[in-house]
């Protein structure tokens, strides 16, 4: 404990957003500006994984590290569809989880959006179509947007994110 | 005599049950019109959801067994289909009529259910967890999965090596690598074709960048829910920073499509310097967080497996290695040639976990300077014959197995065994005497996976 705040004495506060490049910047402000107008500053997303490698999550949650910081921009990952206005789905459609979507989405308030994330819940993964798939998404449920990608890097998320609110 | 895994293969007129123990490998056949076995579970526990799947799978029965329930088929699954049986070749399914699960649950004055998932309140897979209370204190608990089951094994018949590839290194995204480890052993084997050292060196690097990847994840995470939500901050910094090295290596941020037969060209000093850098951030990490009293008080004696019971239960990974059992299938030369020392605690809780994973991210770091090397091999595999092929890969999780049957240069089955799948069935060891809200500090102490599980 001593020698961090002897580290922090001498550095100062460091940010750790330095790699970040001015593109990611301009559509962090953008995010922003939006979330703001259209979601009164927060915008709550439940994420749901339907039969993913887990690599759609790996990324979701690489949103909160210190490089992208999501959560500074008003957008929270909520842990009950009753608190969300969005459903970000990621990988197949599995014939075991469908009844569990269908009712996490019937759960959340209105108004709502499903954003489809990755390649799986659009069938575009190597993933073959079989008995144990409900396959793709987009037959049972309205999907507002969706992010390629498989799985898509945090910024091609964060971008997702941002043409998602220019199109609503 | 540890169990590594139980499963089922259709041959004609007949199922071959193939057991596969550490030393051996026993394989009993049984006739299609009666199909009945009995049960290994009295002597290995781990080996009840193995016959529980061919029950499923297949329609084997497992006469003697205490515990008959459906594992992969859920409450909307037609019972009477058996998909893996090869006369099955239907792509869609129809939900059935609602059959309830009965869980098992402990009863009595006072005691009361706890259900949570399949989907779980953070960024997470789903799996369904069921507690027997009272009060605070966890008296039992059941873990249900195979929400996630995509019928992957199916999904890979009819297909050549080749072809499959995609599809393994995409099982589970956090052990990526150590599929197409696994997957590249059994492409040679069938090949005849031994694997140049330099390649086996490249490979064995990106097997320990996955590694130390997932377990600075898990050392942020781990803390984060003790609620020291700082460590999750400075852990997840060095996970991301691996992450961008791996991508930087292999063209992915998880290596998908990173294991082949040909190696590039690497940027190896500015590896080195990365490498340099993070064994510095790491023994920072380890000086600041062994240093706080407050979380090591939630660490210690939380979630307990006891060495008899990692060994009852032929657990693998981290999970045995923290109680004191050191299994680990890089202890053979050519790891130990290269820097290799096996991890192990001896406490089997939560804080042993973290301790392993900790010591495991630092050796890995050793390996991998000794690993990397100049070099842009590339060799020919040539063709694929017939046969019965099997492989070991030590993921980040564990022990990795996958068997792979070749008829007619196309995969006749296709099974893998995830270290989860054992890991999984220990998880409720853990519970008795810890309370409910230190059960996701448990389950992320192992860190297991639900996709390589239900497969
Ligand atoms: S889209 Fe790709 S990365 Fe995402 S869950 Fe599917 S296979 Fe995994």
């Amino acid at each position: 404990m001593i020698q961090f705040w002897n580290k922090r004495v001498k550095e100062g506060i460091l940010t750790e957003n330095t790699a970040l490049d001015k593109e990611l910047e301009a559509i962090k402000r953008k995010i922003k500006e939006n979330v703001k107008k259209k979601f009164a500053g927060s915008l709550a997303i439940r994420m749901v994984d339907s039969g993913s490698c887990n690599a759609c999550e790996a990324e979701c949650n690489a949103l909160s590290n210190p490089y992208y910081d999501l959560e500074r921009l008003g957008i929270y990952f909520v842990a009950s569809p009753r608190h969300a206005d969005v459903m970000l789905l990621s990988g197949l459609m599995t014939f075991n989880m469908t009844p569990h979507v269908l009712e996490a989405y019937k759960q959340m308030p209105e108004p709502k959006w499903v954003i489809t994330l990755g390649a799986c819940p659009v069938m575009e993964a190597p993933f073959e179509k079989t008995f144990a798939v409900k396959a793709p998404a987009a037959d049972h449920l309205p999907v507002a947007h969706h992010i390629p990608g498989c799985p898509p890097e945090p910024l091609e998320i964060i971008k997702g994110i941002l043409d998602f609110l220019k199109k609503i | 005599m540890r169990l590594i895994a139980r499963y089922a293969k259709e041959r004609e007129g007949t199922f071959e049950i193939v057991t596969v123990f550490e030393s051996k490998t026993q394989r009993e056949m049984i006739s299609k019109e009666n199909p009945v076995i009995r049960t290994l579970a009295k002597k290995h526990p781990s080996a009840i959801w193995f016959e529980r799947k061919m029950s499923d799978d297949f329609g084997i029965i497992i006469e003697d067994a205490f515990d008959k329930r459906p594992l992969v088929h859920q409450e909307r699954f037609p019972k009477a289909i058996h998909p893996m049986q090869k006369s099955f070749q239907k792509n869609t399914l129809d939900f059935a009529e609602f059959i309830p699960y009965k869980y098992e649950a402990i009863q009595g004055d006072g005691v009361f259910q706890v259900s949570v998932g399949p989907i779980h309140a953070g960024i997470i897979e789903p799996g369904h967890f069921h507690f027997s209370q009272a009060g605070e204190d966890m008296l039992h608990q059941e873990v249900r999965h195979f929400y996630k089951y995509r019928a992957i094994e199916k999904m890979l018949e009819g297909k050549t090596l080749l072809e499959a590839k995609p599809v393994i290194e995409r099982i589970s995204g956090n052990e990526s690598i150590a599929y197409q480890t696994a997957w590249r052993d059994i492409v040679c084997q069938a090949a005849g074709t031994e694997l140049p050292l330099s390649l086996r060196k490249r490979h064995a690097f990106l097997l320990e960048m996955e590694r130390i990847i997932h377990h600075l994840t898990d050392l942020g995470f781990i803390p984060n829910d003790a609620g020291f939500g700082a460590a999750l901050a400075f852990a997840s910094k060095l996970s991301e920073d691996a992450r961008r090295q791996l991508q930087k290596v292999t063209g992915h941020r998880f290596g998908f499509d990173a294991i082949g037969f040909e190696n590039k060209v690497l940027d190896i000093s500015s590896l080195h310097d990365y490498l340099e850098g993070l064994q510095k951030d790491i023994v920072f990490f380890e000086t600041w967080i062994m240093d706080i009293p407050s979380l090591w008080d939630r660490f210690d004696t939380t979630g307990i497996l006891q060495k008899a019971d990692a060994l009852k239960y032929d657990t693998v990974g981290v999970v045995a290695r923290a109680s004191g059992f050191p299994l680990d299938r890089r202890l053979e030369p050519f790891y130990l040639e290269h820097g290799f020392e096996i991890q192990t605690e001896q406490s089997g809780d939560v804080a042993a976990r973290f301790k392993v994973r900790l010591q495991e991210v630092k050796n890995s770091i050793v390996m991998m300077q000794h690993f990397l090397e100049e070099d842009d091999t590339h060799i020919v595999t040539g063709k694929i014959n017939d046969g019965d092929y099997t492989a070991f890969a030590e993921s980040s999780l564990g022990e990795l197995f996958m068997n792979i049957e070749i008829k007619e240069g196309i995969i006749e089955r296709f099974f893998v065994r995830d270290p989860s799948f054992m890991n999984w069935q220990t998880l409720h060891l853990m519970m008795p005497n810890n309370i409910i809200a230190d059960f996701p500090l448990i389950n992320k102490s192992c860190d297991l996976s639900y996709a390589g599980n239900d497969l």
